[in-house]
């Protein structure tokens, strides 16, 4: 897909009307404070506690978040993010409260809503502050409790806020529903790629996105084409394909919950024993990670990420390549959830060797690399844009220093971020899918 | 009683009382506030490791996050060995050790501790100067990142006072040191010297985290 495509400006487009008419919440302030202070307690836990506890205020997370280094402005640094969180816990549950809260001011909904723009117009939880502090506090986990108290409160930015909504009410992100998935697996079908769909018992239940279906479908194709060519027992199901989880990005538990028990109830019913999540950061952490946590109940499949499961096969010598050539040179852009959350580091590195390519790291990679600036929702929010344009210009430096030809990645949200970065700044690379890349490499 | 027998006695007793009270309060009260347990399939299953290992290796120098940080870091070792030094391997410390543990060791010349005291002393002003006036730093720091820092600096005043028995007798000036070493006993549990015990806590279950998920912390 060209940077320039009509599908890319349409959805472009469709961001700018995302939110508009999304009705405010019309909470009270008392009972928005309370409904935040209600949701801290719920959350926070005795690890959570210690982190607290420890910080020493040293500013060093600072110099890892990419919105900092894009701006240089100090209320970004994400150990003031979580201020208002700090402030309860010293308050209402430090074992030192006695003495602390006549001292500590008390959460007000002025600050709910100036944290708002903090949490999430300028926090995308990519976890690198957690591997800076010298203290080893996972200030990801503390910035997502401030998320699920401000979800609480009703300070979802209101782009968001109609996302969530719409997977709650509706099921459905983007409007994609079964019909769109059956038309597009329709037209792949056409073009000689066959996806089952709807298959009564299958070993394998691949997911998908809606930006996948509306954007990305070469890769929901590439997708297809290496699992046809394993010979694997997979199928789709049009009323449980939907990986995303606007729950877990906007910090609405219930609608986390709803999402992730939805697709475990699908895979249960067609007896799959391994679930393959798309290209999606966010997507592996909510089913892979936290799925489990949120149901209550160790799930009863192996969840892996579609980069994970295409290096496990060629590991296995089950997945058929071309013989490698020389190849264009690429980089490789970790997904924040998939790579420093969620453990998926090295695969695709070694996919993207086994493929021939002229594999070249950035400076900032793996577990250390920079967020695409637009992760956890980010990208749908319009006021954010012009940080996240700045946030990009981290990204460009970055990927121009490695002379790649193209920068990969495995997270359409991640794909779709830097595409519009790229777009705003002129910026001409192609950001292309880990998935399409090894699809074009199939053996015949 | 004189200043000093206070200083030796009752001051001294009832600092390390509400020390050991106050530390013990602090960790187990958060520490028991309980954590639900991750039902998640961990990728290895090696968290004690991985926790162990990231106690030792937040202490290293990182690549990539280096490059920002090398004053704070570098000031930070030198801050802390110095400090250590300082404490530990001064011939009259040791013999108040010894006269607790039963036990001592060998000690460095009176000019080298007078040495290590004043390059932690000049390390501590540059980073309080450096708090109020870095726009980060001054805007996350409260009262307790002040108050901390002074009553680790009167001791370390005070010390170097008492070693050069500069400004008073001798056994005045160490009545005031040993009265602002207690001074910082009894605010050690309250505040943030208190990093001193936790960071083993907090760095190991962040280990352990990312170590399940496979990640090095």
């Amino acid at each position: 897909m060209s940077v320039y495509s009509a599908a890319f400006r349409d959805f472009r487009e469709s961001l700018e009307h995302l939110g508009t008419d999304t009705p405010s919440e019309g909470i009270s302030d008392d009972e928005r404070v309370q409904r935040a202070k209600k949701t801290f307690m719920e959350k926070l836990d005795g690890r959570m506690a210690v982190d607290l506890e420890t910080c020493i205020h040293c500013g060093m997370c600072a110099e890892a978040c990419h919105f900092y280094e894009a701006t240089q402005d100090e209320k970004y640094a994400p150990v003031y993010k979580i201020d208002p969180l700090r402030r309860f816990y010293r308050r209402e549950l430090s074992p030192m409260r006695w003495l602390y809260k006549p001292f500590t001011h008390d959460i007000t909904a002025e600050d709910l809503e100036t944290w708002q723009e903090l949490v999430y117009d300028a926090c995308t939880g990519c976890g690198r502050c957690d591997m800076m502090c010298p203290m080893g506090i996972r200030l990801s986990e503390l910035i997502n409790v401030m998320r699920q108290g401000l979800a609480s409160a009703g300070f979802v930015p209101a782009e968001l806020r109609a996302l969530q909504n719409e997977q709650r009410d509706n099921n459905t992100v983007f409007g994609v529903g079964a019909d769109k998935l059956r038309e597009i697996i329709d037209r792949l079908g056409r073009q000689g790629i066959e996806i089952p769909l709807d298959k009564g018992q299958a070993e394998v239940l691949v997911l998908t996105t809606a930006v996948e279906v509306l954007l990305f479908s070469d890769t929901l194709a590439a997708t297809a084409k290496i699992m046809n060519q394993l010979g694997a027992d997979w199928t789709m199901l049009s009323q449980g394909f939907e990986a995303a989880n606007l729950g877990l990005v906007s910090g609405d538990e219930a609608t986390q919950r709803a999402a992730t028990a939805r697709l475990a109830e699908q895979a249960q019913a067609c007896s799959a024993k391994i679930v393959i999540l798309p290209e999606s950061g966010h997507a592996y952490q909510a089913l892979r990670w936290e799925g489990a946590n949120v149901l209550g109940e160790v799930l009863p499949f192996e969840v892996l990420a579609m980069s994970e499961f295409i290096a496990r096969e060629m590991d296995a010598g089950r997945l058929k390549l071309k013989s490698p050539a020389n190849g264009s040179s690429v980089t490789y852009h970790d997904p924040c959830r998939l790579g420093r959350h969620g453990g998926v580091i090295e695969q695709p590195r070694q996919v993207l060797k086994a493929l021939g390519l002229d594999f070249r790291e950035a400076d900032s990679n793996g577990r250390e690399n920079f967020c695409c600036g637009g992760g956890c929702g980010e990208y749908v929010i319009k006021r954010a844009a012009p940080l996240r344009h700045k946030a990009f210009e981290v990204k460009k430096r970055e990927f121009d220093e490695t002379g790649a030809d193209a920068v990969v990645t495995s997270c359409a949200n991640c794909r779709i971020n830097l595409m519009i970065g790229a777009d705003n700044a002129g910026w001409q690379k192609p950001i292309e899918s880990l998935v399409e890349k090894v699809a074009a490499s199939l053996a015949e | 009683m004189t200043l000093l027998d206070f200083a030796r006695g009752p001051a001294l007793q009832w600092s390390l009382i509400i020390l050991v009270i106050g530390v013990m309060w602090r960790i187990a009260g958060a520490l028991l506030i309980m954590a639900k347990k991750d039902l998640s399939k961990p990728r290895r299953k090696t968290a004690v490791r991985d926790g162990l290992t990231t106690i030792a290796t937040r202490s290293l120098p990182e690549h990539q996050f280096e490059k920002k940080i090398r004053l704070q870091h570098y000031s930070g070792y030198t801050w802390h060995i110095t400090l250590f030094i300082s404490v530990l391997f001064f011939a009259p410390h040791i013999l108040f050790f010894e006269s607790i543990l039963g036990f001592g060791w060998p000690h460095l010349p009176n000019d080298v501790i007078l040495v290590t005291a004043a390059i932690a002393l000049a390390i501590l002003l540059a980073l309080v100067i450096r708090r109020a006036s870095h726009p980060v730093q001054r805007l996350i720091s409260n009262a307790d990142d002040y108050i901390s820092v002074v009553v680790v600096i009167v001791p370390l005043v005070t010390g170097i006072l008492a070693s050069a028995h500069i400004g008073a007798r001798y056994e005045t000036l160490l009545a005031i040191h040993l009265l602002t070493v207690e001074a910082l006993f009894v605010w050690f549990p309250f505040g943030k010297l208190m990093h001193a015990a936790l960071t083993f806590p907090s760095r190991f279950q962040a280990g352990a985290a990312f170590g399940r998920k496979g990640v090095k912390a």
